[in-house]
Formats: structure tokens, C-alpha cells, sequence
């Protein structure tokens, strides 16, 4: 697959650098030229704001950065201009990562927060840039860097760095899409907690992708630079570079590498259709037109629509694949059952507060190996912050939680999942856009094996037929019913092969079959020698799966032991009654 | 250099707070249609230009520049309606809206060229020349009457949203419209409602661009970025949001003018913008 | 709206135009067309500017084609528009030499543009004669040729004309302020000013400078207020003048002089609080400029036409009489130099000056610009008129600098 892209890569690439030989007019190799500048700019916007969801509008902070770096470098220390390239670049990776490392830690600076700081970086950094020597004012002007002779003339030369830069770009692009970086960043787009808890690094993928969508940004500002020769602050920072990535991306399809290329083409093309002296005017309403009723009757993009034509076609001639040709799945830890009633998890003097209120207080518990443990009490018991602290989706304020010898309290929530325990949610959090089969194969690529794709993907179809949702595979999560995407949570857990598995209300909502259902299918995840902590009302499922229960009230453990006899227990009965549940 | 007196320092402040409230009015309507709809509407900048050079077509016609408003009010409110009818016809997620009222922008601008030239327009208004005294300090009258009018609208609205019938139900639709409609809440009708305010926000706020400055279709793009920035800083959908964040971005900015070389301005109001997110990731 | 009644009967008379161009009995000019290529930032930030030197070149293309076109041959404008854009002005330069194949090319409309089209111009090698430059420093090409009237360093010759006609008025300043916009064209002016002031011996009590695109000029007014200067040096570029004067007036300040570099002078003109505003330009309507009867036949085109266009002033002044200039001077070296090749017009430019309607404008100093001289005069807004009162020759009969 991958032989065969690179293959038509090179072959596109040798293709149209044969185009400055042909003795095309120069006209048509500088539009060229700006078609490929505005395709690095928007796939590279695409790699973080498109596929993380991540809305920068400071695009045009970094790639002025790289603007300034060449301008400055080539006129004020005379380093050759194809070197200042990669400084161009380092210097706005350089600048996102940095900005990057401070505002990824603060996870609420998210949606249009993350717009406005990128966008508060552009207007600071443009006035450093105007009042401080780099510029100061007069603008840096280039035209006596001399200009290497790639191609043969000026404009084939910029054509042929365009080229081979937008080329690059797209391929980033693509492998990023199709790497677990991607997948990450798609999962961090539709659920960024969820991701995390699942086993995505999501800061350092952040970083990652936000180093290299400025970079690329800015090795273009660096060629741009050069190409239009007079560098000021009011056309570098101007908010036309941000605005003009959102509209391409967005016109051409934000959810797939190529779709920002499409748009850009577009919007140039668009943009040149319209230039005659006598029409200036009505060119300028046309294009608003024209943007307007693409995106009305191709809302997912140009590109994304036919991207989602293709695979509607595809999936309605490849049948789903039967269930009953798979091999049941392997056991979900297999070989762990040695070491039956050690404690597997160990929680010590676990408190929790949020804004004064004590979720938990002093919590002491422990899970052995092989028993499904039961955790029960009333609403507001502190049961789901229990499991939140154990996944990592909160610190505790004080206490150990000890996991096959390791302590989980200080750490990361990636790499929790990392040490083979998974979790379901109480409402279950699938990510929206990616299909179900993508759901289920993404825990089997972040979890404790840490599968390769094409593995993860025979997993997660394994788990599909576990849980009784192969037929589901290719739709997305929106297409199920409450029952189905509660499954769909169980698969998911299971996918990364779990040595313990934390259910968080897996029966409620669920009518009296499907928790029938429900019941067998985590009797069957027990036998294959998982631990299980499942938090639940329904009473009758605690009674019949677990082998152990622990009862908390107000955030301490008010009871623990056998089932039955933990019920009748005067403490758990009045925890009950006094409180009944909704 | 002299230390600024206490008149430059005040007259700077008052000059920060009137910049401030155009920037907060004409961040209202973008607020709430984002907020709550989820329609980020650029369109929005194109539409109070629309309304400053109707004003200015009407005043210079005779009409008193404040009268113009009975006129273009009504027409904006339908203009907005209509605009939401067509978003909500062909469901324009977020990102779409955005693509799509860019296009109408275009469009507005080459309207606005095609009828009254790319050359400046500057309406000529008896309230232009009105200012009062306050001591050493002076007061113009048409930055009083944006101050005025960006703080009614905006409290209006508050008042609107927080004790009426409808605006709390509006402020179900903003929470998650589908269980609002379950509950009995006409979410077709109030979006529509909403649309038009904004809309007709736009063109209240075109009078104030018409009362202070000189008009040109290219102007339409300056307010953009530090507008959008004051209603990300206010709090999406919050309708005292943009005008809080814009005087906060305008007094600062004022004030650094004052005192330093008026071009670091940018730079201290946005430093503190990113100061305000890092150490509270929060709004004003 | 009655606006758009005129531009459905400008583009009637356009159509019109065309067709009686196209007639050959009607047109004396004939063979193949001499095309001339240009943009011009039609839409866009610049265009207000733009606009007026589209109808300045429909004027001059019109008359040429009235009478013996170029050589005897018809001229045709291929004009498109670069949405005021310097990326978008380079390709189509581009455009217009390597795919239209245009015979000879104008320059855009303003600094960044002309620059852009200048390294395409030096890439092809065309002549390019353009008439709004504002940083003849950059002009690195030889067949370029400003017509603007502007000297190679404006940073001397245009403050040394400002204050030469403030020592000579009623009231000389002895406290200057100097206000202005970082913009690139405007900002070395603005710094030439202060050394000019300087060196006369003037007190500098406020220097102040803004980012372009700045809005609120409350603050810089009331700096000034403090400061009470006698003169204010303003270097603003098109609508800054003004928001400073409003932002002035609003506190009840004016200074007793005000020089505008580069202002929007419709608005400037009609702004309260503009009276007696200084400003620089190379033509007005009035004596001597009028005594030209080229100058007195364009300013009755250019009020048709710009009334026809909907313009709100269509008076002659700097801009539209640089632009009237520029075409008198390709007109004069192509039929100069009887040829419409590049190397053949650039050689007659630089050897032949041109009398032009804003004065006579030659090209024999380094890069084709004049040190120390230039065509510029100083203007002041009285009464609702601009009136030249700098250098006394060329004041309008009677006309001195009015101070308050």
C-alpha cells in the first residue's frame, strides 16, 4: 500500500517537474506555484486544526516567522537562500512547539480559547516583529539575495520548490493520517479525554503535530519570502493567511489529508477566474457566490464528498464480514491466570475533593486477581470517581493506587492504559466520526501490546463478534442504539486486552434482555480470566456476576465481603433506603 | 519625557472605553449567533458596513442619522432571519457557516462597491459636532451613543436571556437544542428570532461606524481580528461578554498609547489577553 | 438607487466606446493594436485609490485613440485587478507578458505592488513606468522610470519644502510634533522630517509612531494636547489624517498647523476640522497648473467621467494628475522614440524629459531618479478647496499660508 503511494508520489512529483521544460509561458508556473504554496499552508494547518480538531488561527503567526527568518537571514547575514529554508522552518516548529508545550498542559484552552490565543500570538508577535530591529518598520526587502537556478527561469525555480514542498507536505500529510499519530489525533478531535484514557499520549501527539503543521508553515513563509521579495508586517500577519487555510480546508474536506489540497487549488483558481479590469466587482460577488453554493450542496468538502461517495460504494459491494468465520477471541489476558486471589490493584488512603466536597476519603480497597468485584452504594457514593482516579482521568489528592506493583496515582492516563486496564464509560463516549471498527481497533493500538494497525484491526473485528456487533463494523457510532453503544464500550475496553477491566454502569438504561444478554457476555470476559470492578444499581446483575462487593456511602467504604451477606447488612441497607437511587 | 498628566490619563481611558464599546457592540450579534447557534457569522462585519452606508444613504437623504434605525432595524431583522432560514435549510454545521459567510461577505462588499464606489464615504450629521465637558474632560457625542447603545443592547439581551420565558428557553436551545425541543421549545422560531437580532445588532452597530468614521468596502476586514478576539475573550454567547472583553482590549491598548510608543499597543493588550487564558483558562 | 443607474449607463457608454474604437472609419489609428498591460487594485483595501487611476487611464487610452493612438496605431488597456494584492500583482504581470503578450506595460497603484511588477518588469526586461512609488530606495532596475514627480530621496526634499513654507509664513512654528504610521512609504519620510526639524533649530516636544491599521487615535490626540505643539507633522497614510483630526477635535485641540503626508484628500478636505490642513501634492486646479490646456481638457473629462463613476469629489489633484502624467509620458517616449521597444523607450527616457501636466520630469540621476528635487508643493485646505500656497510660483493668485 504504502509502496504503491510512494510510487505514484514520485511518479506525480516527476511528472510535473517536467512542466518548466515544456516552455510554458511563466505566468502559469507562478500561479502553479501559488496553487502548491497555498497547499502547504492548508495541509499543514489540516495537520493539527483539521485532524484534532485543534482551530488555529495563527497560522499566519508561523508562517511569517518563516517569512522573517529567510528575509532576515538572507539579507542581514548573506546565508544562501535554500539554507535559510531550514532554519525558516526550525524556527516556526521552534516557536509552535514552544507554545505548544505551555498551552497543551491546560486542558481546558480548547475549541475557540485555542483559536483566540493562536490568533492573540499572531498580533504580539507581528508588533516584536514591527518595533524591534528585525524589521522596525521599512519592511526587509530581497531582491538582491540571489535566486540558485533549479529550473530555468526564476519562476520555474520557485514552481519547482513549491512543487517539491507541497509534495512533501501531502505526504507528511498522508502517513500522519495513516499512522497512530493520526488515529490519535482523530480520536483527540472527537473526545480528547476519552482518547487519553485510552492509551493516546494526547499532549505529546499535540506537540508533535503542531511542530511539524509550523514548521512546513514555515519553510513556505521562507520560499514565499523570496518569491515576493518586499517582507513587511502589515501584509506578513495580515489575518488573510489564517482565514485563507480555514476556507480551503474546509471547502475541500478537513478529515482527509488530500481534502485542504483540493480547496486550495480551488480557491486559487477561483481567484485568478476573476481578474479582468472591467468586472473587478462582480468577479469578487462571484466568487462568494460560487464558495456558497459549494458548500451548501458539498457540506463534508469537494474532496470529502467524494471521498464519502467512494466508500458508500465500496461498502455496499463488499459484504459485512460473518461473524461465525471468526475464531472466538482469545482470552483477554491469556496466561495471567496464575496468581488467583493476589491482589492485582490496591488502593491506599485514596481522598478526592472537588471544590470542597470530599468524593472520597481514605478509600482503601483491593482487587484480586480473577474476581469480579462489585462497587455499589448510592448516588454520589464516589463509585465513578473511584474508577476517574484509577483510569486517570483525575489525580487524587492523596493516596496510592498500587497496579501489579506500580503506582497509577501520578501518573499519566496514557500510560495507565498502557498497563493493561481499561474502563468503559457510564454514558457511553464513542468517537463520533470514526467508524465503529475504528473505535474498537484503537484501544488494541494504544493499550498494553500496542498492536500495528492492520493486527488492531483483526482484533477489534474480533471483539466486534464478540460483543455481537460485527454487522457494525463500517457505521459510525451516531447509528446505534443505546444498547449497541454500550457494547460498543465493552469492545472497546476489551480491545486493548485488559488485565482488568473497570465497567462503569454497563446495565443502566439497558431493558431486562439486553441485560440478560449483558450478563453472559461479561460471564464469557470472566472466563478468559480478566479481573473485573463494575460499578452498578441493577442490583440483580451485582448479585449474579460479582464474587465480592465493597459498598460506599459519602465516600468511604462502608462495607465489603460476600454479596449476600454484605446486603443484609444494617450500614448498607440504611445507605440504601435513607438514599434510594434514581 | 514628562509624566502624563492626569488629563491625558483620563482622556486615554475614556478613549479605551469607547473604542471598547464598538468593539463590544459589534461583537454582540457574532456572540450570540455563535454561542448559541453555532453559526460563526463573518458575514456579520460585512452586514454593520451595509448598515453604516444605508445610514449614510438615508441621512444624507435628510433623515436624522438615529431615525435611520426604524428603517434598517427592521430590514436587518429580516435579512438575518432569512440568512438563518437558509443555514438551517441545508443544516450548515460550524465550520461551513464560516465558509459560507465569507461568501456573503464577498458578495456584501462587491454590493456595497457596485452602489456607492470604492472611494470614501463619510456622512455628514449634526450629532458629529456635539460634545460635552466633564471637567478637563471631554465627551463626544457619537461615542456616547455607541457606549450607550452597546451597553442597552447587551444588557437587553442579558435581561432577556436570564428573566423572560423565551430567553430562558433560548437559553435551552444554546444548551443542547434537541432536548429544548423536546421540552416543548419552538427552536425553529427563537433561532430565527435570534438570527434576526444579530443581524439587526449589525446594523445598529453600522450606525455607530457611520456616526464616527470615514466609510470604504475595504474596511470591512480591519475590525475583524480584534473584534472576534473580544468576543472569544467575553465568552461565546454571552451577551455581556464582548463588550466587558472589548473595553478591556481597548483601555489597555488605550493606556499603553498614553504612555509608551503607541505602536507596542497590540502588544501589551494581547500579552495580557494570553496571560488572562494561561493563568485562568476561563473568561472575564 | 441612482448609482446604479450610472454604472448600467457607464458600461452603456463603455460598450459604446468599444464599438466606435473598433469602427475603422471612425478611428484615425489603424493596423494591429499597440496593448498595454497594468493592474490596478480594483477591489480591496487600495481601491478607493485604485479607482481613480482606472479612470485617469480610460481618459488617456480614449484621447489617444481619438487622435493617432501610438505610431499610428490603435491602443488597447489590458487592465485587471489585483484585488490590491503584491502576490496578485506579480503573476499577473507575469500573465500579461508571457500570456497575453502585451507590448508594454504601466505600473499598478502603490508601493508593494509597484515593486512586485517591478521585478517582473526587470525578469522580461520591459520599461515600466509607474506613478505612486512611495520608496525610491528599493527601485533597483534600470528601465524602471517613476512619473510621480517624486525625488530619489523624499526623506529630505519633502520635509525641506514643508518647513522652507512654514518659515516663510506668518506665524513660523517654533515646536514641532511628529506623528506617524509605521507604514513602510510613510514611516522614512516621517523620520526625515525629524532631522529637518532638527537641524532648523525646532523643539521636538512629541514623537510619536502607530501601527498601521490602528484605530483609536484618542490617545495620540491627547498626547499632543499635552505636549501643545506649534506644528504637527502627520504621517499618515490614507484615512489616518483624518481619525487623528476627528480624535482632536473630539477633545476640543487643534494645533495651529497640521502637514498630512499622505492623505485621503476628498475626505480630508470635507472632514471638520481639516480647515487649513497642509498637505503635499504636484497639481491642483488652479493657476499655473491650468494654464496647460492638456491639464484644463483632462480636468473636464475626469469631473465627467468621475461623476459618471459615482467618485463623491472629482476634482484634479495629485493622484489623478500623477496618473494623467505617467500616460503623457509613456505617450512621449514611445513617439520619442518612434518604437515601441523596451530598450529603444528606456534609452529616450533617460536622455529626453517629458513635460508633463504636473511639470517637467526627467530621469538622468542613478536608477532614473532626481536627488534633491522633486515636482511636490505644498498644498493647504482653505475654505473647502485645496490650494497650493508653496513654493510662492506655483501659489494659486494670492494664496499664502494661512495660519490661525
Amino acid at each position: 500500500m504504502r509502496g504503491r503511494a510512494l510510487a505514484a508520489f514520485a511518479a506525480a512529483g516527476m511528472a510535473l517537474s517536467a512542466v518548466p521544460f515544456f516552455g510554458l509561458p511563466a505566468f502559469y508556473e507562478s500561479f502553479l506555484y501559488l496553487v502548491f504554496h497555498w497547499i502547504v499552508l492548508a495541509a499543514s494547518w489540516n495537520i493539527l486544526s483539521g485532524y484534532s480538531g485543534y482551530f488555529s488561527f495563527g497560522h499566519g503567526a508561523f508562517f511569517g516567522a518563516g517569512m522573517y527568518t529567510t528575509a532576515t537571514l538572507a539579507t542581514k547575514s548573506g546565508v544562501p537562500f535554500l539554507w535559510t529554508l531550514p532554519a525558516a522552518g526550525i524556527a516556526a516548529a521552534a516557536f509552535g512547539i514552544a507554545l505548544g508545550a505551555v498551552v497543551f498542559r491546560l486542558p481546558r484552552l480548547r475549541g475557540e480559547l485555542f483559536a483566540l490565543l493562536t490568533l492573540a500570538v499572531t498580533f504580539v508577535l507581528a508588533t516584536i516583529v514591527l518595533n524591534t530591529p528585525v524589521d522596525g518598520g521599512p519592511g526587509l526587502y530581497l531582491s538582491a539575495v540571489p535566486l540558485p537556478a533549479i529550473g530555468p527561469s526564476p519562476s520555474s525555480t520557485f514552481y519547482l520548490l513549491g512543487l517539491a514542498l507541497a509534495l512533501a507536505t501531502l505526504w507528511i500529510a498522508r502517513e500522519i493520517q495513516r499512522s497512530r499519530l493520526g488515529t490519535g489525533l482523530f480520536a483527540i478531535h472527537d473526545d480528547e479525554d476519552v482518547a487519553e484514557v485510552l492509551g493516546v499520549p494526547t499532549y505529546r501527539y499535540k506537540l508533535a503535530a503542531f511542530g511539524l503543521s509550523c514548521g512546513l508553515a514555515g519553510i513556505a513563509g521562507g520560499i514565499q519570502a523570496m518569491f515576493i521579495s518586499y517582507v513587511t508586517v502589515g501584509e506578513t500577519f495580515s489575518i488573510a493567511v489564517p482565514l485563507n487555510v480555514v476556507l480551503m480546508s474546509v471547502l475541500g474536506g478537513s478529515r482527509h489529508w488530500f481534502g485542504p489540497a483540493v480547496g486550495a487549488a480551488v480557491v486559487t483558481a477561483l481567484l485568478y477566474a476573476f481578474t479582468a479590469g472591467d468586472y473587478a466587482v462582480a468577479g469578487r460577488a462571484a466568487v462568494g457566490l460560487i464558495l456558497i453554493l459549494v458548500i451548501l450542496f458539498l457540506p463534508e468538502g469537494i474532496f470529502g464528498e467524494l471521498i464519502g461517495a467512494l466508500k458508500r460504494r465500496r461498502v455496499s459491494v463488499t459484504p459485512a464480514i460473518g461473524t461465525a468465520d471468526l475464531p472466538a477471541p482469545s482470552a483477554a489476558r491469556p496466561g495471567k491466570s496464575e496468581g488467583q486471589g493476589q491482589p492485582l490493584l490496591e488502593a491506599r488512603g485514596l481522598s478526592k475533593a472537588f471544590r470542597g466536597v470530599q468524593a472520597l476519603a481514605e478509600v482503601d480497597l483491593e482487587v484480586r486477581r480473577g474476581e469480579i468485584l462489585g462497587l455499589v452504594g448510592p448516588n454520589g457514593s464516589g463509585k465513578s470517581t473511584l474508577i476517574n482516579l484509577v483510569s486517570g482521568h483525575f489525580r487524587p489528592d492523596s493516596g496510592r493506587i498500587l497496579f501489579e506493583g506500580r503506582d497509577l496515582a501520578a501518573m499519566e492516563a496514557h500510560r495507565i492504559a498502557r498497563t493493561g486496564l481499561a474502563r468503559t464509560y457510564q454514558i457511553p463516549r464513542p468517537f463520533a466520526h470514526l467508524s465503529v471498527l475504528e473505535n474498537v481497533a484503537l484501544p488494541a493500538m494504544f493499550g498494553r501490546d500496542a498492536l500495528p494497525r492492520a493486527e488492531a484491526g483483526h482484533e477489534a473485528r474480533r471483539w466486534l463478534a464478540f460483543t455481537g456487533l460485527g454487522a457494525k463494523a463500517t457505521s459510525l457510532p451516531g447509528e446505534l442504539n443505546l444498547h449497541q453503544r454500550k457494547f460498543l464500550e465493552l469492545a472497546r475496553a476489551l480491545a486493548s486486552r485488559p488485565s482488568l477491566l473497570l465497567l462503569d454502569e454497563v446495565f443502566s438504561g439497558l431493558t431486562h434482555a439486553e441485560i440478560d444478554d449483558a450478563i453472559r457476555l461479561i460471564r464469557a470476559i470472566r472466563a478468559q480470566g480478566a479481573t473485573i470492578v463494575f460499578v452498578e444499581h441493577v442490583i440483580r446483575a451485582v448479585m449474579e456476576l460479582t464474587d465480592r462487593i465493597v459498598v460506599l456511602s459519602y465516600g468511604r467504604v462502608i462495607a465489603e465481603g460476600d454479596p449476600r451477606a454484605v446486603m443484609r447488612e444494617p450500614d448498607v441497607a440504611a445507605a440504601y433506603l435513607g438514599k434510594p437511587h434514581a | 519625557m514628562a509624566l502624563p498628566s492626569l488629563t491625558l490619563l483620563g482622556q486615554s481611558l475614556l478613549s479605551g472605553i469607547f473604542i471598547g464599546a464598538l468593539y463590544g457592540l459589534l461583537g454582540l450579534g457574532l456572540s450570540l449567533s455563535w454561542g448559541m447557534l453555532r453559526q460563526i457569522n463573518l458575514a456579520h462585519f460585512a452586514l454593520a458596513f451595509l448598515g453604516a452606508y444605508l445610514t449614510y444613504q438615508l441621512a444624507g437623504a435628510g433623515m436624522d442619522p438615529l431615525a435611520t434605525l426604524a428603517v434598517i432595524v427592521p430590514c436587518f431583522f429580516a435579512l438575518g432571519a432569512l440568512m438563518h432560514w437558509l443555514l438551517a435549510r441545508f443544516s450548515v454545521s460550524a465550520f461551513n457557516s464560516l465558509l459560507v459567510t465569507f461568501g456573503l461577505t464577498a458578495i456584501i462588499e462587491a454590493l456595497i462597491q457596485w452602489i456607492w464606489t470604492a472611494d470614501f464615504r463619510r456622512m455628514e450629521s449634526a450629532y458629529g459636532e456635539v460634545k460635552f465637558r466633564v471637567g478637563a474632560l471631554y465627551v463626544a457625542l457619537p461615542e456616547l451613543l455607541t457606549l450607550a447603545m452597546a451597553l442597552a443592547l447587551s444588557l437587553a439581551v442579558w435581561a432577556w436571556l436570564r428573566h423572560t420565558h423565551t430567553g430562558k428557553a433560548m437559553r435551552a436551545i444554546a444548551e443542547d437544542a434537541p432536548i429544548a425541543a423536546a421540552f416543548g421549545v419552538n427552536v425553529r422560531r427563537l433561532s430565527l428570532l435570534l438570527s434576526g437580532l444579530s443581524a439587526a445588532f449589525a446594523g445598529v452597530a453600522g450606525l455607530a461606524l457611520a456616526l464616527s468614521y470615514t466609510l470604504a468596502p475595504g474596511q470591512i476586514y480591519a475590525w475583524l481580528g480584534v473584534v472576534f478576539a473580544a468576543v472569544m475573550l467575553g465568552g461565546l454567547g454571552n451577551p455581556l461578554g464582548p463588550l466587558v472583553a472589548g473595553i478591556v482590549i481597548g483601555v489597555s491598548e488605550a493606556l499603553t498609547m498614553a504612555f509608551t510608543t503607541p505602536a507596542w499597543a497590540p502588544l501589551v493588550s494581547f500579552s495580557l489577553l494570553i496571560v488572562v487564558l494561561l493563568a485562568r483558562p476561563g473568561r472575564i | 438607487m441612482p448609482a446604479a443607474n450610472q454604472s448600467v449607463r457607464a458600461v452603456f457608454g463603455a460598450l459604446l466606446a468599444l464599438a466606435l474604437a473598433a469602427h475603422p472609419a471612425l478611428a484615425a489609428p489603424s493596423g494591429p493594436p499597440v496593448r498595454i498591460g497594468s493592474t490596478l487594485a480594483l477591489t480591496g483595501p487600495l481601491a478607493a485609490t485604485g479607482l481613480v487611476h482606472k479612470i485617469v487611464g480610460e481618459i488617456y487610452v480614449e484621447q489617444l485613440n481619438r487622435k493617432n493612438g501610438l505610431l499610428g496605431r490603435p491602443v488597447e488597456w489590458v487592465l485587471k485587478d489585483d484585488q490590491s494584492r503584491p502576490d496578485l500583482a506579480r503573476t499577473l504581470y507575469e500573465q500579461l507578458i508571457t500570456v497575453d503578450k502585451v507590448d508594454l506595460i504601466m505600473g499598478p497603484y502603490a508601493t508593494a505592488n509597484i515593486l512586485s511588477a517591478m521585478g517582473v518588469a526587470q525578469r522580461y526586461n520591459k520599461v515600466l513606468i509607474h506613478h505612486t512609488f512611495g520608496t525610491p530606495s528599493l527601485a533597483k532596475y534600470e528601465m524602471q522610470f517613476p512619473a510621480g514627480g517624486l525625488a530619489g530621496d523624499p526623506d529630505n526634499t519633502i520635509p525641506r519644502l514643508v518647513f522652507d513654507a512654514l518659515a516663510a509664513s506668518a506665524m513660523p512654528p517654533k515646536s514641532v510634533a511628529v506623528v506617524t504610521s509605521k507604514f513602510p512609504s510613510v514611516h522614512f519620510i516621517s523620520l526625515g522630517a525629524r532631522e529637518a526639524a532638527k537641524k532648523r533649530g525646532l523643539r521636538e516636544v512629541a514623537f510619536l509612531e502607530w501601527d498601521f491599521g490602528n484605530r483609536d487615535f484618542g490617545p495620540i490626540a491627547a498626547r499632543l494636547k499635552d505636549a501643545k505643539p506649534d506644528f504637527v507633522w502627520v504621517g499618515g497614510l490614507g484615512l489616518e489624517g483624518n481619525l487623528l483630526i476627528d480624535a482632536m477635535r473630539k477633545i476640543d485641540y487643534m494645533p495651529p498647523l497640521h502637514f498630512h503626508l499622505f492623505p485621503a484628500p476628498g475626505p480630508l478636505l470635507k472632514a471638520p476640522g481639516g480647515e487649513n490642513a497642509l498637505a503635499a501634492t504636484t497639481f491642483e486646479e488652479h493657476p499655473p497648473f491650468t494654464d496647460n490646456p492638456i491639464a484644463v481638457e483632462f480636468i473636464r473629462l475626469y469631473h465627467e467621467r468621475g461623476a459618471k463613476a459615482g467618485l463623491p469629489d472629482t476634482s484634479v489633484e495629485n493622484q489623478s494628475a500623477i496618473s494623467f502624467s505617467s500616460w503623457q509620458t509613456l505617450e512621449a517616449a514611445v513617439t520619442g522614440a518612434k518604437s515601441i521597444d523596451d530598450k529603444a523607450i528606456a534609452q529616450w527616457l533617460r536622455k529626453n524629459p517629458v513635460d508633463a501636466i504636473v511639470g517637467r520630469l526627467r530621469w538622468d540621476g542613478p536608477f532614473n531618479y532626481i536627488y534633491g528635487t522633486d515636482l511636490y508643493k505644498v498644498k493647504q485646505n482653505q475654505q473647502g478647496k485645496w490650494v497650493v500656497i508653496w513654493p510662492k510660483e506655483f501659489a494659486a493668485s494670492g494664496a499664502h499660508l494661512v495660519t490661525p
